[in-house]
């Protein structure tokens, strides 16, 4: 233990240790030293070892005792941040839904009080949306011969006409909304001065999605903002019951009719809830009904 | 050796030293992390005369001690063993060759925990089997892993001779 190693450099091993000493007799002494020292410190009453122990860690261990704090406040900060994050996220997923539940919300509503308002002789249904290009012309609704449904029967919304039942199932219905081409109905003019006959007004370009109000004779004008309603001629649909706006001319047909432009009242893609009326209306009007839907929205 | 180099010696040294108190608490269970400041002791005692590789043990010891308290004394009467077999043990190895360097940071290791938990008293039974037996040895091997990774990309800074500086 006490030898004296020069190793110097060595042919026979390869390593070049110089003039490095392994253990002389003061490296021995100074780990005896140690030793000793660390009985004593093992040896140290507990009211010398605390306040030892503390001076240490407030002296020479204070930064790396920091250091450490502050990794560790870093690593808490970084799981808070991430936790942070996903409740933002979280938040912001709710946040996209909530317009849309809000606007699902007043249309239940609207339904509700239409509902209330028409009495009787309604179905409420839900419409059950395709994921197909032409699922606005038709929709499917959740209500069909258990429930009363007949074919013709008017389809509303809160808003106003969205269509008309073609064809009845057990349980469901198929409606054609007023966005297909072979939908037509009896129209006029909130203040009854003009009658037409409402049709889409086609299925290309950027006005595919209006009405057109057909049939109004030449000398009768129709202002923009004019309201158009159902005519309840034919016996089909009720009167009273919202088409549309008017929103402009669409032609003229040689000085003895024109057509103006109606933007609907509601669009088929919108539509989550309808109500289907069921009978008992006649020819009857409806207009209050929506009127006050119009009004309480 | 240039001067530069010694530099670099220390600062790997205090870089460890600094990952100890910052980057070890994110490396999961505090039983099996590797234990960055006995890795500088060791490499710093496989390079010294063994009377140093003692004292800086004991120094080292003694600070682990002041960190917990109820093993006081064991750790640095450990360390100062380590440190000391560390630094004579280039007597009997060939410690620039990088399998012995992680050989003896693994058995450094090991020894050091195997002595502060039989030392301390605070273990008995089950629970220093289990520390012996099997979080001893993990520690001690992800301990060898980060000293060779050290050696491996630090090995000219640290092949430097105490000798010589």
């Amino acid at each position: 233990m006490t030898r004296r190693n020069t190793a110097t450099s060595s042919p026979r091993n390869g390593i070049t240790l110089g003039s490095d000493r392994y253990a002389g007799r003061g490296d021995t002494l100074l780990f005896l030293v140690c030793v000793g020292l660390s009985f004593a410190a093992m040896s140290l009453p507990d009211h010398l070892r605390g306040p030892l122990a503390r001076g240490l860690r407030q002296t020479v261990l204070a930064p790396l005792l920091a250091l450490q704090e502050e990794s560790q406040l870093l690593a808490a900060s970084l799981s808070r941040y991430q936790t942070v994050v996903a409740q933002r996220d979280s938040a912001m997923l709710a946040a996209t839904f909530l317009p849309e539940l809000r606007s699902e919300n007043d249309r239940l509503r609207g339904l509700l009080g239409l509902g209330q308002r028409l009495g009787s002789g309604y179905v409420a249904a839900e419409v059950l949306h395709q994921s197909l290009p032409t699922s606005p012309l038709t929709l499917l609704a959740s209500a069909g011969q258990k429930e009363g449904v007949r074919p013709l029967a008017a389809v509303v919304s809160p808003e106003g006409l969205l269509g008309i039942v073609s064809a009845v199932d057990v349980q469901t219905c198929v409606v054609v909304t007023w966005a297909h081409p072979e939908f037509r109905a009896s129209a006029m003019a909130a203040d009854g001065s003009v009658y037409g006959i409402i049709s889409p007004h086609g299925t290309e370009g950027a006005r595919s999605w209006l009405l057109e109000l057909r049939g109004v004779p030449y000398r009768e004008t129709v202002p923009n903002g004019t309201q158009i309603l159902t005519s309840g001629l034919g016996g089909v649909f009720p009167r009273g019951i919202p088409i549309g706006t008017v929103i402009g001319l669409a032609g003229e047909a040689e000085g003895w009719e024109r057509t103006y432009l109606v933007r609907p009242a509601v669009h088929p893609a919108a539509a989550s809830h309808v109500v289907i009326l069921t009978g008992g209306h006649g020819s009857g009007d409806v207009r209050s009904a929506f009127q006050q839907a119009g009004e309480s929205q | 050796m240039r001067r530069t180099d010694k530099y670099r010696f220390w600062a790997v040294l205090a870089g460890l030293v600094v990952l100890q108190f910052s980057l070890r608490t994110r490396l999961g269970d505090d039983r099996t992390a590797p234990d960055f400041m006995l890795l500088a002791l060791l490499i710093y005692a496989i390079r010294a005369p063994a009377g140093r590789g003692a004292a800086a043990g004991f120094l080292v010891g003694l600070l682990r001690d002041a960190l917990a308290p109820a093993s006081f004394g064991a750790g640095a009467l450990a360390h100062t063993i380590v440190g000391y077999l560390a630094a004579r043990s280039k007597a009997v190895f060939f410690a620039e060759n990088l399998f012995v360097n992680a050989w003896m940071f693994f058995a450094g290791t090991w020894v050091r925990n195997c002595l502060v938990a039989l030392l301390s008293g605070q273990l008995r039974g089950g629970l220093l089997g289990w520390e012996l037996l099997v979080w001893s040895p993990v520690q001690s091997l992800t301990t060898a892993l980060v000293g060779v990774l050290v050696l491996w990309v630090f090995g000219r800074q640290l092949a430097i001779r105490m000798s010589d500086a």
